[in-house]
């Protein structure tokens, strides 16, 4: 009978939407050193902190827009990318974090991402990649990134876009989570 | 019984759901069409236009009409990003490419854009809008006036083996050459301002009668 009501309430909500308050789960993952911690304090706190290689994972909620995000910020160690799939169950969206100026291990970036993007408990849940430290001079901008990762194609369902940003400087994550945001509202 | 009433239900209130690509050259306001339709047939807003920048990607829309869920799905136009166009081909049941009808210099370059996604084979068969859009513009061209660059482009390119096919469909004044001429799908073309509204909902309606008949692109898959 409690579940009935419950049951009855929860559709009832989610038709005049009353639930302002839903939690988002978002993963952010990437290569070591590619910026997913700066990324997650920033905004997070609005400021650069110092970060150390992440071994386990950081975890911070933010609001935005009536939306509770919580984002998990994963470690990125080639030995600890194994265990991102341990994260993958009811994430709404992915933050993927690249390295702009890292131009060797852009090929790893790609073979990793495609490896994510194959999993079946992530079909057509919204993709950032966030080119990442544009600051630095000669770092690729982000359509040669897409096209080095030759997103395109394999699922239509996905929503995904690719933005250069600059965590250090704080340039572009507030765009990118805007259109994440309006990605994952809309649907 | 439960089960009866329920299936009879999800018969009467089934949608039908289409997939419209939104094409276009970079800057011809492909997102901020599709942010507009939001605004206009969802209740959330859409992102405002200051908001809009380049995209590298794919952005995503959902509307629902009557007994139809149409789902947009806007490519970035930026050069590099074209060649994943053709990907999403096969999977779409209309095409609305815009053209900035404000930008004179860039028309050429449009056209022949416009004039490789009109005689992809993929899509031949699928209902095609034209949106000469930014109208707001107080110097952009009027419809006749794209209809018209078309059609001198499309003179001009042809210039090279001269010959005469160029009949009117209808009368609407289409070139149809010989790799066109195989298009099975509507074509007309449309004014739209992307940043006030005007005109877009007449592009969705378009869209969604032509889309009705498209059906029967879904059936050999089943």
């Amino acid at each position: 009978m409690g579940l009935t009501f419950s049951s009855l309430f929860d559709s009832l909500a989610s038709l005049t939407g009353w639930r302002t308050n839903q939690d988002v789960r978002i993963l952010i993952i990437g290569l070591d050193a590619s910026g997913k911690s700066t990324i997650l304090y920033q905004l997070h706190l609005g400021e650069v902190v110092a970060t150390i290689p992440t071994i386990g994972f950081n975890v911070e909620t933010v609001v935005y827009k009536n939306i509770k995000l919580i984002l998990w910020d994963l470690g990125g160690q080639s030995s600890i990318r194994s265990y991102w799939r341990c994260y993958f169950q009811n994430t709404s969206a992915i933050i993927y974090v690249i390295d702009s100026s890292d131009k060797d291990r852009l090929k790893t970036a790609k073979s990793e991402l495609l490896s994510v993007l194959d999993e079946d408990e992530l079909r057509g849940v919204p993709l950032l990649v966030f080119a990442n430290k544009q600051d630095i001079p000669g770092a690729l901008p982000a359509a040669e990134i897409s096209e080095e990762l030759g997103l395109a194609g394999a699922e239509n369902a996905r929503p995904w876009s690719v933005r250069g940003c600059s965590a250090i400087k704080g340039e572009g994550l507030h765009d990118g989570l805007d259109w994440l945001v309006s990605s994952l509202t809309k649907s | 019984m439960y089960h009866l009433f329920h299936g009879l239900y999800e018969f009467l209130t089934r949608k039908e759901e289409f997939n419209v690509l939104i094409l276009g050259l970079d800057g011809a306001g492909k997102t901020t069409f599709l942010e507009n339709v939001k605004t206009q047939f969802n209740k959330v807003e859409g992102i405002h236009p200051d908001k809009i920048g380049p995209t590298v990607g794919l952005n995503t829309g959902k509307i629902t009409l009557p007994s139809t869920i149409l789902h947009f799905q806007d490519l970035g136009g930026q050069r590099a990003l074209r060649g994943l166009w053709h990907r999403y081909f096969a999977q779409c049941h209309a095409v609305a490419y815009l053209i900035d009808a404000s930008n004179r210099d860039r028309l050429d370059e449009g056209w022949m854009v416009f004039d490789d996604v009109l005689s992809s084979p993929q899509i031949s068969g699928v209902p095609l809008l034209l949106l000469a859009n930014k109208q707001d513009a107080p110097d952009s061209l009027t419809v006749e006036e794209i209809r018209e660059t078309y059609e001198d482009w499309w003179n001009r390119k042809h210039q090279s083996q001269p010959r005469t096919p160029l009949s009117p469909i209808g009368g609407t004044g289409w070139h149809t050459g010989e790799e066109e001429r195989r298009r099975m799908g509507s074509l007309d073309v449309m004014g739209i301002s992307a940043l006030q509204g005007t005109g877009v909902r007449e592009a969705i309606d378009w869209i969604y009668i032509r889309v009705q008949n498209s059906r029967k692109r879904d059936e050999p898959d089943d």
